[in-house]
This record gives structure tokens, C-alpha cells and sequence, in this order.
């Protein structure tokens, strides 16, 4: 898994991690179980402090993204067991308003952003 | 074993023309990283200085690993691994005799790590040390200090005259053999993107004070910008309030906490919000140390209590 980060994007570093390793999982070059870098390991390959990384895999692993096995690594987890799907609407509803917030500033129509939205999923390929 | 590497209490170096250190309050956790940043002249070096024993403290006391910087500091000096802002070393000795004369002061010295720096740094052995180039003995210095089992490395401007290459390096080399084993890292940088990424505790000090010491997570959880327009705003104080800038209608605060409670109270004032941003490290550095208007330094401080 090649992660790189940007610190002159002023966004957090844990968050470009997070944003990554979703990105990977969904676009399937990450599976179900597959072995993610340590904490450590992944902290001196970014050249980023262990703290960041470690804060980065607690939330994915919050969310149902990955899995720590206790001294024994951590792993793509299965997909989202047991999210209700109100919860998983909830996630990105904030996403949804700046979608709909910025497509109605640049006068696009619902179809338009609708078409945007299929072509950016059949991009990411194995979810259907 | 204490659990600060290093903590002073109104630690003072009076020169005969200048206060460097003025007062200095520092707390490094064991374990951290602290970026100790400030402009040219701020008190930096003298401030290594002083908790190295390299200079008497005029004033105020500092713990070093727990040892008492007045009466310790040959124990100190034995445990923290230094590398000074000049690199100067003996001009006669090559790398290689540098290294046989450094390993015995160091009971924990270790040549394996010797044999791998000398390679991955691509040091020229056998050449002494006055005819090494700027990068190189940058990276001699950088060997030496690393080498010797530290338990504290203390960096003045480690990366200045490394090129991109070596300074990655370095980072790699720092974050895998010395932060993941525990080691604490105190550096002083004027690269404020390289301190956000390998930092996780920040000080700055501004003309011999500290101005801020805090967690890198609480600028990126806590402090927030907040942009205003209005007319006759008064001055504000408040505890949470680190630096403010005015341009005509538009009146700019960098607060440290409860962004949202500052911004409630402005309105109030008949002032329009129109920004409350996050702000990264650049923006807090030039908002405290730079020419807007600091206001109340010192009462910052008190931010590190809460992280």
C-alpha cells in the first residue's frame, strides 16, 4: 500500500491517512483481511510522528475499516459488519450538503450531479 | 524515573547586554517530540546551552532526565545525545577516528548502528573532518549524537545544509531506530512543515520567553481562526485569546479554545463572523512571534494544562 502525505494541503495528516486507506479498501486494492503496515513501520515510511498514524488507525478501526489483532497486526476488516444503514447515511449526509451546496453554485442540475456521482462508483470498480 | 526529559522553572541567561533566557517555564514529556521554535535570536541555542551546562543559568532552576542541570551535567551530557547548531568537531580527526574517540565516553554506544549511518549517510571514512563538506558534517555530527544510546537527543537545526535526500533520511532514521524505541526528541527548526509532521509538542519562544507550549493535536483540535467585519470593536482580552490583527473593518483573532463561545461574544459586539477556520502551525507561529499584534503572552501558556 503506497500512502504518501502533504503537509502544505493544510489538511491533518491523520485524516489524509484515514482518507487513503478508505479510498484503497473501496476501490478494492485493499481486501477483506489484507495486512496493513505497523504503526511504527507506517510512521517511518511517511517520516511522520507514531502518535499520527496511531490516531489514523484508531479511527478507521472506530469506523469498521481495519481491525487490530493484539499483537498481531492490523488487517482490512470485513465490510462494515453490523453499521445500521441510518448510521451509514448519517456519515455522509456532511458530504451529500456540500455535494448539493456546491453543484447549485455552479448551476448544475440534479441529473448532472447524479451522472457525476455514477461515473465516480463505476470508477472505483469492484463494488458492483 | 521522572516522567519530564526536561523542565526548567523560570530559567534566566543575562548576558552583559541582552536577557537570552528569560524566565523559561519548559515541559518535555518523556517520549516526545518538541519542536522548540522561535525567530533568529529568540533564545534557542542559549537555551540548549544552559540545560546542557555548556552556560551557567543566571536565574531559575532546570531538570535534565532528572538530574539537576547546576550539579549534573557531565551525568546529562553522558545520556543526551547533542548536535550543536555549527557542527564543529576536531578538524584533524576523520569520521573514523572521530567515532573510536567518541565510543568510550558512551557506555551504550553502538557500532552496529556506527557501521549502518556511515553507509546509509554516505560519510567518507577516511577524510578529516576539516575537509568535509557543510552536508557531510552535518551528518558526522548527526552519527555521533545518534549513536551513543541517548535517551534525550537534543537537535539545534539538525537539517540545516542536508539536501532533500538527507534530510528525509534523517527523518526516517530518527522516527525508526529512536521516537519508535522511546528516545525523546527536543529540536529546534525553522522548517515549520517538517515540525508538524515529525512533532507532536511545540514551544515557542520569543525573546527569551516562552509564548506557547502545547500538543500539536490541540492547534489542530482547539485553536481556531475567526475572521469578523464591524465597526468601533472594542480590544479584547480574554484568557483564550493568542494573538489579533486588525485592517480597517476587519478584525482577525487566533484563539486557542472555545472558538465558538469567542465568536458568540463578538457578535454580541455587533460584529459579523464570517471565517472560523482551523489554522496550521504557520499561523500560530507568525501569529505569536510574528509582527501582528501578540497580546497577553504568558497567558497562553496555560493552553499545555488542558491537552
Amino acid at each position: 500500500m503506497l500512502l504518501h502525505v502533504n503537509t502544505s494541503s493544510g489538511v491533518p495528516v491523520y485524516l489524509q491517512i484515514e482518507a487513503q486507506v478508505k479510498h484503497a479498501v473501496a476501490a478494492g486494492a485493499l481486501k477483506q483481511g489484507d495486512a496493513l503496515l505497523s504503526v511504527r513501520k507506517l510512521a517511518a515510511e511517511l517520516r511522520v510522528n507514531p502518535n499520527t498514524v496511531a490516531r489514523a488507525y484508531q479511527n478507521l478501526e472506530r469506523e469498521g475499516v481495519i481491525r487490530t489483532v493484539p499483537g498481531g497486526g492490523t488487517y482490512v476488516a470485513d465490510n462494515q459488519p453490523g453499521l445500521l444503514k441510518s448510521e451509514k447515511l448519517r456519515r455522509l449526509r456532511p458530504l451529500a450538503r456540500q455535494l448539493a451546496v456546491e453543484s447549485t453554485q455552479l448551476r448544475l442540475s440534479a441529473e448532472d450531479v447524479a451522472r457525476l456521482l455514477e461515473e465516480e462508483l463505476d470508477g472505483l470498480g469492484g463494488r458492483r | 524515573m521522572s516522567e519530564t526529559a526536561i523542565s526548567s522553572q523560570g530559567l534566566t541567561k543575562i548576558y552583559p547586554q541582552v536577557r537570552a533566557v528569560d524566565g523559561l517555564n519548559l515541559n518535555v514529556p518523556r517520549g516526545a517530540v518538541y519542536g522548540f521554535l522561535g525567530r533568529n535570536g529568540a533564545g534557542k541555542t542559549t537555551t540548549i546551552k544552559t540545560l546542557l551546562g555548556l552556560a551557567r543559568p543566571s536565574g531559575g532552576t532546570a531538570q535534565v532526565l532528572g538530574l539537576d542541570i547546576r550539579v549534573g551535567h557531565l551525568a546529562i551530557l553522558e545520556r543526551t545525545g547533542f548536535v550543536s547548531e555549527t557542527k564543529v568537531l576536531f578538524e584533524s580527526l576523520t569520521p573514523a577516528q572521530l567515532i573510536r574517540f567518541n565510543r568510550g565516553y558512551f557506555p551504550k554506544w553502538s557500532d552496529a548502528l556506527a557501521e549502518r549511518y556511515l553507509k546509509l549517510f554516505e560519510i567518507p571514512r577516511d577524510r578529516t573532518f576539516g575537509k568535509l563538506s557543510l552536508g557531510n558534517r552535518t551528518k558526522v555530527c548527526h552519527l555521533l549524537a545518534l549513536c551513543q544510546g541517548a535517551e534525550l537527543l537534543i537537535l539545534d537545526e539538525p537539517t540545516s545544509g542536508l539536501d532533500p535526500v538527507m534530510t528525509d533520511l534523517l527523518m526516517r532514521i530518527l522516527i525508526e531506530d529512536h521516537v519508535n524505541e522511546g528516545t525523546t526528541v527536543f529540536f529546534c527548526s525553522h522548517h515549520l512543515s517538517e515540525v508538524e509532521k515529525i512533532a507532536d509538542w511545540i514551544g515557542i519562544i520569543e525573546a527569551g520567553k516562552l509564548l506557547l507550549e502545547t500538543r500539536l493535536e490541540e492547534i489542530r483540535q482547539n485553536f481556531r481562526l475567526i475572521t469578523v467585519s464591524g465597526d468601533a470593536l472594542p480590544v479584547m482580552a480574554a484568557p483564550n485569546l493568542v494573538s489579533q490583527r486588525r485592517a480597517e473593518r476587519f478584525h482577525r483573532f487566533l484563539v486557542s479554545h472555545e472558538a465558538e463561545e469567542f465568536a458568540a461574544r463578538l457578535r454580541g459586539q455587533g460584529a459579523t463572523v464570517l471565517e472560523i477556520s482551523p489554522v496550521n502551525l504557520g499561523e500560530v507561529f507568525l501569529g505569536l512571534a510574528g509582527k501582528e499584534l501578540p497580546c497577553m503572552p504568558g497567558s497562553v501558556g496555560a493552553t499545555h494544562a488542558t491537552a
